[in-house]
């Protein structure tokens, strides 16, 4: 139960935990108020709790594919958001800075949602066994102390960076999150049999297991996966260009801008 | 707030992570010790169904048994003695045979009447524990040199900002109180900038105040100055010239008229009141010009001024050069007796000028060269041991012109019997 508690907590504390870092230094490289990041957390512990406590009639949808379809919309949605978080945030500060509080809001509560539901239903059921819950819960706490201990090391190992890296080593983030999104939710799909199965690329689990500490970190940081299917591994590259061609444009919208600007002078 | 949360960061996860690696080689190692328990167990099924086997089947076996009816020895395993092997009294214990110290067990079968004692090694038991417990603890151990190097590595980077700031403060001139500028400040360290900053600012004001206090006392002396001489000339004409008490008011008279144009003299030879006016001098014209305007004063003294050299252009401020030489000419006469020698010399060597002033005078011990240089400083340099009249500022403004004109000053002997010789060393402008 120990060991179980340890995987699941920090798998899911330091998925979320990355993106949160991630989001916070790019709202103060943009200087950014971090009011969004309080409401993100509030809307997704509520989201969490509805969900979790709703998750067995939803699993019973779509002939019983119902919380496949459900988590990989959502994982959908926070690829969509990332997309639009990249794109506004190399947009010309004056066009449209004002919506990146929301969306970044919207997309740590959708997270959360996803993330706190697992961990709610499983230290719910947990806590119908007496003799597991001690192990669990110090399994749940290292877990969780791991995954927060990383997501800080992350948003101060970004901030520390050089100036000139920093905004874009967030969008390089991004996209891989994206990424990691867009191959989950083909997996996901895969197993409700809305994608047909395709070959697996390669086994690397001999080298680096999925279950273990670098291979949890490297999933939720790049979305490392041991067996990786063909149609993953296309989606992970199409959510990776997606997130960063949208900064590009942004960019390449910012640099026009400025030169017309500066042209008009 | 930065180093707590990254170095707690650091902490948490390093020893969480060490922790887990611990929890899992420890289950392995103790799932190792449960198997090996569980053949040991069965190993002994087996010889209590094969009969009664008395030596053990291998010697990794840390478990010896003996089972008793009374005085009589009905079974024994790991151990060839055939006297029991500690007490009948049931519970645990510790016994000494075979070369070892074993912890037993003694148990009473009240169905069979048996006493059936099983014993286990104490130096295999601790080594078995010892084994569970290194797993659990080499995790940590490991992560410590790592965790180590990462917080050294946060520490660095938290502390650059005020490295930053001492080494800004250690590069800054001595006059330059202009605030500290220092990118992406943490929110600690700009309270502690706003303050130096603060502190700076109100040093400056404090040392302009204190700078234009001298300068403006002396200014406002001035005027009450004139008056006094007008009124001394007035009385010249009502009492005899030759009054002692007379003369002596004048000559009090004339040594705060001195010092306040002195002291003036020195606040605008400092680098903030010159307004750098530089321009080409030909050096060679202006002591020439300097020693025509002191001419009555070595007249007076019956000494002997002469100029030597050739014409050397050097930039530099009129004002400000004409001061040096002044000062310099003062001195020199001051200190030569009367009927001494006092000689300006000018010469270009390579891009250098030199402007040397030697006077006969008593002359300076070299030991008391850097003093000189100090404000109201005066030596006692006369034959006698006294000290020449005069208010010390002197050489300062000398100082302050040459440091402002980029030039050098040296002292020694001159060519006279005895006597000083003092070299400002400018650098030469082309022709």
């Amino acid at each position: 139960m120990f060991l179980n508690s340890v995987v699941l907590i920090l798998q899911e504390i330091l998925e979320a935990a990355l993106l949160i870092s991630i989001l916070l230094v790019l709202s103060r490289q943009l200087q950014l108020s971090a009011r969004w990041f309080a409401t993100g957390m509030i809307l997704g512990g509520i989201g969490a709790f509805i969900l979790s406590f709703n998750l067995a009639t939803i699993s019973e949808w779509l002939d019983y594919a119902g919380q496949e379809i459900l988590i990989a919309t959502i994982m959908l949605a926070v690829l969509g958001l990332l997309t639009l978080i990249g794109l506004y945030s190399t947009l010309p500060p004056s066009s449209s800075r004002h919506a990146l509080p929301y969306l970044m809001s919207i997309c740590v509560a959708l997270a959360l949602s996803r993330e706190g539901a697992e961990i709610v239903i499983y230290l719910g059921g947990i806590l119908n066994h007496q003799a597991s819950i001690q192990p669990t819960f110090t399994g749940a706490g290292i877990g969780a102390g791991i995954g927060l201990s990383a997501g800080v090391l992350l948003y101060f190992g970004l901030l520390s960076l050089p100036v000139s890296w920093i905004f874009c080593t967030c969008i390089v983030l991004l996209a891989l999150i994206g990424g990691t999104m867009a191959s989950q939710a083909t997996l996901l799909l895969t197993q409700v049999d809305w994608i047909t199965y395709s070959p697996v690329l390669w086994d690397s689990s001999i080298w680096l297991p999925e279950d273990s500490i670098p291979g949890h970190l490297l999933y939720a940081l790049i979305g490392y996966e041991a067996t990786p299917s063909l149609f993953q591994a296309i989606a992970y590259g199409l959510g990776f260009l997606l997130v960063s061609i949208s900064a590009t444009l942004g960019h390449l919208n910012h640099f026009r801008s400025r030169r017309t600007n500066t042209g008009d002078k | 707030m930065f180093l707590i949360a990254a170095i707690l960061a650091v902490l948490t996860l390093f020893n969480f992570v060490a922790a887990l690696q611990g929890y899992s080689s420890s289950l392995k190692e103790a799932n190792k010790l449960f198997d090996q328990h569980l053949r040991q167990t069965a190993e002994l099924i087996a010889r209590l169904y094969a009969g009664h086997p008395i030596k053990p089947l291998d010697d990794e076996s840390t478990l010896a048994y003996q089972v008793w009816q009374g005085q009589k020895l009905l079974a024994s395993f790991g151990i060839e003695q055939t006297r029991p092997i500690t007490d009948f009294y049931p519970g645990f214990g510790y016994a000494n045979f075979d070369g070892y110290r074993w912890r037993t067990l003694v148990y009473y079968d009240q169905n069979h009447r048996n006493w059936i004692i099983t014993a286990e090694r104490t130096d295999l038991r601790y080594r078995l524990a010892e084994s569970v417990i290194s797993h659990a603890i080499l995790p940590i151990l490991l992560s410590i040199p790592l965790a180590g190097l990462l917080i050294w590595l946060i520490i660095s980077h938290g502390l650059k900002p005020l490295r930053m700031l001492s080494q800004q403060l250690k590069n800054k001139q001595a006059d330059d109180l202009s605030p500290v500028v220092l990118p992406e400040l943490k929110s600690e360290l700009q309270q502690v900038n706003q303050s130096i900053n603060a502190l700076m600012s109100r040093l400056e004001v404090a040392l302009n105040r204190e700078k234009h206090f001298t300068a403006d006392a002396a200014h406002e002396l001035r005027t009450p100055i004139s008056a006094l001489k007008i009124q001394l000339h007035n009385l010249e004409e009502d009492i005899s010239p030759d009054n002692e008490a007379f003369q002596q008011l004048r000559a009090g008279v004339d040594r705060i008229q001195h010092l306040v144009e002195q002291l003036l003299s020195l606040y605008r030879s400092t680098p903030e009141q010159l307004a750098h006016n530089f321009c080409r001098i030909n050096l060679h014209q202006l002591a020439q010009d300097v020693i025509a305007e002191l001419h009555t004063k070595f007249e007076t003294k019956q000494q002997i001024a002469e100029l030597a050299g050739q014409a050397c252009m050097i930039e530099g401020d009129p004002f400000a050069l004409t001061t040096l030489l002044q000062n310099l000419l003062n001195n020199a006469s001051k200190y030569t007796p009367p009927g001494g020698h006092i000689l300006v010399t000018v010469s270009t060597e390579g891009h250098l000028v030199y402007l040397k002033v030697e006077d006969s005078g008593p002359g300076i011990a070299p030991e008391d060269y850097d003093k000189i240089f100090k404000r109201f400083q005066r030596l006692n340099n006369k034959p006698d041991g006294s000290t020449t009249p005069g208010c010390g500022l002197g050489m300062t403004i000398v100082r302050n012109i040459a440091d402002l004109h980029r030039a050098r000053i040296e002292i020694e002997r001159s060519r006279f019997e005895s006597g000083t010789a003092f070299i400002i060393i400018f650098t030469r402008t082309e022709d």
